[in-house]
């Protein structure tokens, strides 16, 4: 059959490009491999790489063509846009799903391939060979071929009409099916939940750092199999830095749009999908420091290839918990399993085996030190630092995998150990037991480490030059602990760190380094590191909670943290005073916000309310997830006041009060009277029955009518008549509503013993002032951490750059 | 002893403390059977929403309390500390990770999963019928 209006040349051009990417990489890599022994082989390799690019380009262009044209058969296109998606939205759309996010980190390798094929010389064929190879299995995750049964990848090019759950179905028997039927002329369109500008550049900068491990892993696996141990070390040096800026960019934006997107009440909450971004970065920054130590002083190539190794690993490994469906119930954010667990964990497994495997095989050949590093050298100090940021990461990686644990261990498990599934109570409390120790020993040894020198450091040169740093820092830090009101010695002393990190940076630069801009790279990213982790602490530990409300229901539970606020009521809140102005539909592109407007005051000297700002936490209502509170936040230089709806009656108002409640049953005799709901006074007046007969003697039908009269407050008497009827064997009732009193009644049968009618009443809800539940927190000094941030991603840059500049201007 | 042999140890220390601690604070997957045998204890209980039970939401005190049924069919009352989550009624299946008492089970935290719009592909798969003439 020909069906009419497919633009099958556009899947026909995927699917080709994905054959020819995947064919591609595998060429290069024989080729690479080859060319190891046979230099001719080279320049094949080198082709075949730039052909293996290109078709990743097309993959990704072709998608995205049909994703802008709205190719409403295709499934991909169908699940994840729709015809009033705003054209901005278009990218978040293409990395929704699983194989998008495929596509886009393949993407990112195949442009640092490029950049590497044409910037390396001597370690060309194994660095783009293991890149090639990675690409090889990445490029089978989208291919979407059946072998022997087992399915292989998840095309992003199958017709909705292709899918296994549609096959034989009967609108695939019409040619015309995409005219047809109304759901494909539009798609499902995008989780509106995804569609804020953060997540059209968080997931690409992400993915870039994600892609960005592969470079030192690729130099590291090159320097194994060619048993060329140092070479890699200057080369990556640059590479190794660029990922950790990349993935802590990508991390930290990832961050922003929790905070600004999401309910967390934060931007960080040890969600497993976090934890799986954040590890890699952490052992990407020990690996980078360690190949610093190594190419200025030698002595930690088997870490150095440890921790190269380690990091990309990492990657591979969060990928695997992220998109198998093992974190199923643990996170919100995981991606949907397609039936691809087990490719996989068996891409995971190939790679953990062959590169552990090389490296332990080689380790003996790896040169080691023949004379330790002294205690008081910087070079010990920067190996120790190293150690705890893989020991901070293995812990995250170690909790984060409990439901791994789970699998293995578990009741269901492979080799069970223990009778009940677990999981982490409190994820944020265990979390910050390990991890502010390690930022304290962190942060101490990034004050401290640029005042030590290379080989050993001269004692009383070395304290004369801290003092001035430590002292201020000791000031500082009573004077935060003071302001903040922080009690716990721990938090004390991690602000005591940070504070040194900072000040202990800053006056190295200035003083020592005398603001030259060869160490400014090096000085800024870490007092960026430093306000990072201040910036964190600060806001978090000090964060106030200005919606309180004194009900709890056990003395173990916090008290409540949401506040009722009434429509047009204004309620205090910590130092302002807020009203709720009431619900406001967004209109176009926003119709599926609800926005609640509170108006914020403060009193001023006397007394008088002085407004400050307006707030418009809103209510998303998000078919796909139901429906999803969105924050809204007033910053200021010194402190954030985020609010956020925590409850709020979505029915319309006529909703709400068309619902009966507060049922009551009673019989009546004839004559009786009764007080229903305090005020009601009902009396039966009398019973009514009509009844037709077949002719074979069974009742057609039987009705009965109970005449009510109903005396309300106002002593004025209405009266109204339920009926009961029996027809064909089948009760039904006709009810009596009485909509001025808010009363129905029901005749619902006779009672068995007595013989009376059988009653129900039911009220409407009484109306009330529309309210929502809200929670407001201050969160102080956040501009710290975002400030941080950026400080962090500028040194770096700088680093590099001085680093790349150094080398040039070396070859001359 | 070499100084990086020490860092080795403390690190594998470090590691096996990390592990004990991660079990040590992990709650435990169970029915409401097992949690009210161990009342005060932490647990982690998925069931359902009991939809006939009531239902009631106390704004002014932000308590919620309903009715839910575990996976072994043992029925509880829940108290939730916090405002009703949205779209509760629409629920699927309950994540309740809290502890038990003599009457009741509180929850300190919920997660729910809803049944999707998302599903019309399959919407298409089964009612079919809808879509022919």
């Amino acid at each position: 059959m020909e069906y009419i209006g497919e633009h099958i040349w556009a899947g026909e051009l995927g699917r080709i490009a994905v054959a020819a990417a995947l064919t591609s990489a595998l060429l290069s890599v024989f080729a690479f491999w080859q060319a190891e022994k046979k230099p001719e082989w080279k320049p094949l390799g080198r082709i075949a790489f730039v052909v293996h690019a290109v078709s990743v380009f097309t993959i990704v262009g072709t998608l995205f063509f049909m994703m802008a044209n709205h190719y409403f058969e295709y499934d991909y296109v169908w699940k994840h846009t729709s015809l009033d998606l705003p054209p901005r939205y278009l990218f978040s759309a293409f990395w929704e799903g699983q194989e998008g996010s495929f596509l886009l980190w393949m993407f990112w390798h195949a442009v640092l391939g490029l950049i590497l094929l044409f910037t390396t010389k001597k370690w060309t064929g194994p660095v783009i060979g293991t890149i090639a190879a990675v690409q090889a299995f990445l490029s089978s995750m989208v291919l979407g071929v059946y072998v022997f049964g087992a399915k292989i990848g998840m095309s992003p090019f199958i017709l909705v009409r292709e899918m296994p759950e549609n096959i034989g179905l009967p609108w695939t028997e019409f040619a015309d099916y995409l005219t047809k039927f109304p759901s494909f002329l539009d798609g499902s369109g995008l989780n509106p939940l995804l569609q804020n500008y953060w997540m059209t550049i968080h997931p690409p900068t992400l993915f870039l750092g994600f892609a960005s491990t592969i470079v030192p892993f690729a130099f590291a696996i090159g320097a194994l199999l060619r048993k060329d141990y140092k070479g890699w070390i200057k080369p990556a040096l640059p590479w190794a830095f660029f990922s950790v800026m990349i993935l802590g960019t990508g991390i930290l934006m990832g961050g922003a749009w929790a905070y600004e997107a999401l309910s967390f009440g934060g931007f960080w909450a040890w969600d497993p999908v976090e934890n799986s971004s954040l590890v890699p970065w952490l052992t990407m920054i020990a690996g980078a420091h360690l190949i610093l130590i190594q190419k200025n002083r030698g002595g930690v190539l088997p870490s150095s290839f440890f921790l190269s190794i380690l990091s990309f690993l990492l990657v591979l490994y969060s990928t695997f918990l992220t998109r198998s469906g093992v974190l199923g119930d643990s996170s919100v954010h995981a991606f949907v399993d397609l039936g691809l667990s087990g490719q996989l964990l068996i891409y995971l497994l190939f790679f953990v085996i062959f590169a552990f495997g090389l490296l332990i095989f080689r380790y003996k050949k790896i040169p080691k030190p023949k004379k330790e590093e002294a205690m008081n050298s910087r070079e010990f100090w920067l190996f120790v630092g190293s150690m705890v940021f893989l020991l901070s990461s293995l812990q995250i990686t170690i909790s984060t995998s409990m439901p791994v644990f789970n699998q293995l261990f578990g009741p269901e498990g492979v080799w069970p150990l223990y009778e009940a599934n677990k999981n982490i109570a409190n994820p944020i409390e265990h979390f910050n037991s390990f991890q502010i120790p390690f930022a304290i020993i962190i942060t101490a040894l990034v004050a401290i480490g640029q005042y030590l020198t290379y080989r050993s450091t001269n004692t009383k040169a070395f304290y004369k030059k801290i003092m001035a740093s430590s002292a201020l820092s000791v000031v500082v830090s009573i004077i935060i602990a003071l302001v903040f009101d922080f009690t716990n010695p721990i938090y004390i002393l991690l602000i005591f760190t940070s504070s040194f990190a900072i000040i202990g940076n800053a006056d190295y630069w200035l003083r020592v380094g005398k603001g030259n801009i060869k160490l400014a790279g090096s000085s800024i990213a870490h007092i960026g590191f430093g306000l990072v982790i201040l910036g964190a602490l600060i806001s978090n530990g000090s964060k106030n909670i200005i919606s309180q409300n004194s009900s709890f229901i056990h003395e173990e539970f916090p008290a409540n943290e949401n506040l009722l606020i009434e429509e047009n009521d204004t309620v205090q809140m910590g130092e302002y005073w807020v009203t709720y102005t009431g619900e406001r539909f967004g209109t176009g592109h926003e119709s599926h916000y609800n926005y609640y407007g509170l108006e914020f005051y403060k009193e001023n000297e006397q007394l008088a309310l002085v407004h400050e700002f307006t707030l418009n936490p809103s209510i998303q209502k998000n078919e796909r997830m139901g429906n999803v509170p969105e924050p809204d936040t007033r910053h200021f230089l010194s402190s954030d006041i985020y609010t956020h709806v925590t409850y709020a009656d979505m029915r319309t108002p006529e909703e709400i009060k068309s619902e009966w409640q507060d049922e009551i049953e009673f019989a009546l005799e004839k004559g009786e009277q009764k007080l229903i709901y305090d005020n009601i006074m009902v009396s039966l007046d009398s019973v009514m029955a009509d009844a037709r007969q077949n002719e074979d003697g069974t009742f057609a039908f039987i009705a009965l009518a109970a005449q009510l009269s109903i005396t309300g407050i106002a002593d004025s008497i209405v009266h109204v008549t339920p009926l009961y009827v029996v027809q064909n064997n089948e009760a039904s009732t006709m009810d009596a509503e009485l909509l001025e009193y808010g009363l129905k009644f029901q005749l619902s049968g006779i009672d068995q013993q007595s013989n009376k009618p059988l009653l129900k009443a039911w009220r409407q809800k009484k109306e009330e002032q529309p309210f929502i539940l809200i929670q407001a927190i201050i969160f102080p000094m956040i501009n710290l951490l975002w400030a941080g941030c950026i400080l962090m991603a500028i040194g770096t840059v700088i680093a590099i750059w001085q680093r790349v500049k150094g080398k040039k201007t070396s070859k001359i | 002893m070499k100084k990086t042999h020490i860092v080795l140890i403390i690190i594998v220390a470090v590691l096996i403390g990390a592990i004990m601690v991660m079990f040590k604070d992990a709650g435990t997957y169970a029915g409401f059977a097992l949690a009210e045998n161990n009342q005060g204890e932490e647990f982690t209980v998925i069931g359902y929403l009991d939809k006939d039970a009531e239902m009631h939401f106390n704004p002014k005190k932000t308590l919620f309390s309903f009715t839910a049924t575990d996976k072994q069919g043992n029925v509880s009352k829940v108290y939730y500390n916090q405002p009703k989550p949205q779209d509760f009624e629409r629920s699927e299946e309950i994540t309740m990770k809290g502890f038990a008492t003599d009457t009741a089970f509180i929850a300190h935290e919920i997660l729910m999963k809803c049944p999707s719009k998302y599903n019309e592909q399959n919407e298409m798969a089964g009612n079919s019928d809808s879509y022919t003439e």
